[in-house]
């Protein structure tokens, strides 16, 4: 009779700390020691604008030669710093823009990036390529069409 | 070599797109860093196997690029230094030019 209530309590004793883990680590954030979650892009979409919230607003993935030319990148996670960057090239390869922002992100975030050309876009095949610290993560294909 | 390569000339040299009046921007619903962003890895970006680089853009200067790269503006020697065969005078940079980043 005793011994068959010693096994419960451990098992009880098993999941309170298993309880209690699952509870800290949503809390708080964090993964093992680093004191963050790794983030990752989860979602990469073009189009001509984007709201207060980055997220695009008018989806597209043809463009005109006028337009400027938005890329909103969702990532997930948490960290002190991390570096997305993005990579506008066009036909075979032709870098059209290059630029990167570090940010400290805290679970679901946006960050948009844009390029205008005020000369106008020439018509032809472009790609967009999104790192997250040096990793390329996520790549898009769009093409601007003449008027 | 085919009569279209004769009479069309060759398809493959095609001019390359200027892109030097191209405008680029950047904003997040992150928060910037409170501390100097970690230098990024020097090593091969993407598949390509090559040194970094950044267009510059309209109001960039080596001390901003610095600040971007390496978190402190004051490390902007390290790219004019990588940069000397374009950038004589680090204080005048042109949109559309592509520096290295060491």
């Amino acid at each position: 009779m005793r011994q068959s209530r010693r096994i419960p309590v451990s098992v009880c004793l098993a999941l309170l700390v298993m309880t209690a883990a699952c509870q800290s680590n949503r809390d708080s954030g964090t993964t093992g020691t680093t004191g963050s979650i790794a983030v990752r892009v989860t979602d990469v979409t073009l189009g001509r604008s984007v709201g207060g919230d980055k997220a695009i607003t008018d989806r597209t993935d043809t463009f005109r030669p006028n337009d400027t030319i938005y890329a909103s990148v969702a990532t997930d996670g948490s960290a002190n710093s991390t570096t997305l960057r993005a990579r506008w090239t066009f036909e075979d390869g032709q870098v059209v823009d290059e630029s990167a922002r570090t940010i400290a992100p805290n679970n679901r975030e946006r960050t948009e990036f844009h390029i205008s050309k005020p000369g106008g876009w020439p018509a032809g095949k472009y790609k967009l390529e999104v790192f997250l610290d040096n990793q390329s993560v996520e790549t898009k294909n769009f093409e601007i069409r003449g008027s | 070599m085919g009569i279209f390569d004769k009479l069309g000339g060759k398809k493959d040299e095609r001019p390359r797109a200027d892109f030097s009046d191209v405008q680029s921007g950047s904003s997040t619903t992150a928060a910037e860093p409170s501390v100097p962003a970690p230098r990024p890895d020097p090593g091969p970006t993407g598949t390509s196997g090559q040194d970094q680089t950044y267009t510059v853009v309209a109001g960039d200067s080596l001390s901003k690029i610095a600040k971007l790269y390496y978190g402190d503006a004051n490390q902007w020697h390290r790219i004019h230094e990588a940069n000397r065969d374009q950038v004589t005078n680090p204080d005048l940079i042109h949109p559309g030019q592509r520096l290295k980043i060491p």
